[in-house]
């Protein structure tokens, strides 16, 4: 693994672990405060959560940034390929499904919840969200391997 | 774009993984290099002339 690459991991880790130890210090505010009764527990997760996964999308920017200088011009071009083709090709999967879902007839289907079997308007919205960003994984996935197979043939 | 890599590689009994590491890529981009199904850039190119010690167009020629 190059140098460059395993700094990004070590960095990458080192920020994660802090954070979460934030985290627990900030659950363990929240618990100690609305237990005295002086805020809204549930007002209160949402803002911590909030904050928190803020920091976490950041920091994946920031190592994301990182980690693409750390690797070489080729490797680069393959990541870019499979952002490109992979991720639209997924999100023309995705976009045909969301054009169905926008007919009237799709409020009589019967839709599954990923998040724990929850049926409310938000867990619906994220479940579109995650299926689009699965689908675009998929693509990415495939171009990426397929660029980098067509590249080591002989 | 096709180039000699290879042959100048060889001549020098170069792994592909020495070549890597001089031009400060993977052993994975010399291979696609070689097979002419990667291009490098103008900066890569450069630096592959100056590790073979010769001109860019020694090195690349057009299809």
């Amino acid at each position: 693994m190059a140098k460059g690459l395993k700094s990004v991991f070590l960095w990458s880790a080192v920020g994660l672990a802090a954070l979460i130890a934030l985290l627990f210090v900030a659950a363990a505010v929240v618990g100690f405060f609305s237990a005295e009764g002086s805020i809204d527990k549930d007002r209160a997760i949402v803002w911590v959560m909030a904050a928190f996964v803020t920091l976490i999308m950041i920091g994946a920017m920031v190592a994301g940034a990182a980690w693409m200088r750390s690797i070489d011009e080729a490797a680069r071009e393959a990541h870019k390929a499979a952002w490109y083709w992979g991720g639209s090709g997924g999100m023309a999967v995705g976009g045909i499904l969301l054009c169905l879902a926008t007919l009237p007839q799709a409020g009589a289907m019967r839709i599954p919840s990923w998040l724990d079997g929850r049926t409310d308007p938000a867990a619906y919205a994220a479940t579109g969200a995650f299926a689009m960003m699965l689908l675009m994984l998929i693509g990415y996935t495939v171009v990426w391997a397929w660029w980098w197979i067509t590249r080591m043939r002989d | 774009m096709n180039n000699r890599l290879k042959v100048l590689r060889a001549e020098r009994d170069w792994s592909q993984a020495d070549l890597a590491h001089a031009l400060g890529v993977s052993r994975q981009t010399v291979n696609a290099l070689e097979t002419g199904r990667y291009d490098p850039s103008l900066p890569l190119a450069f630096k592959i002339a100056r590790v073979f010690g010769q001109p860019i167009e020694a090195i690349f020629t057009e299809d």
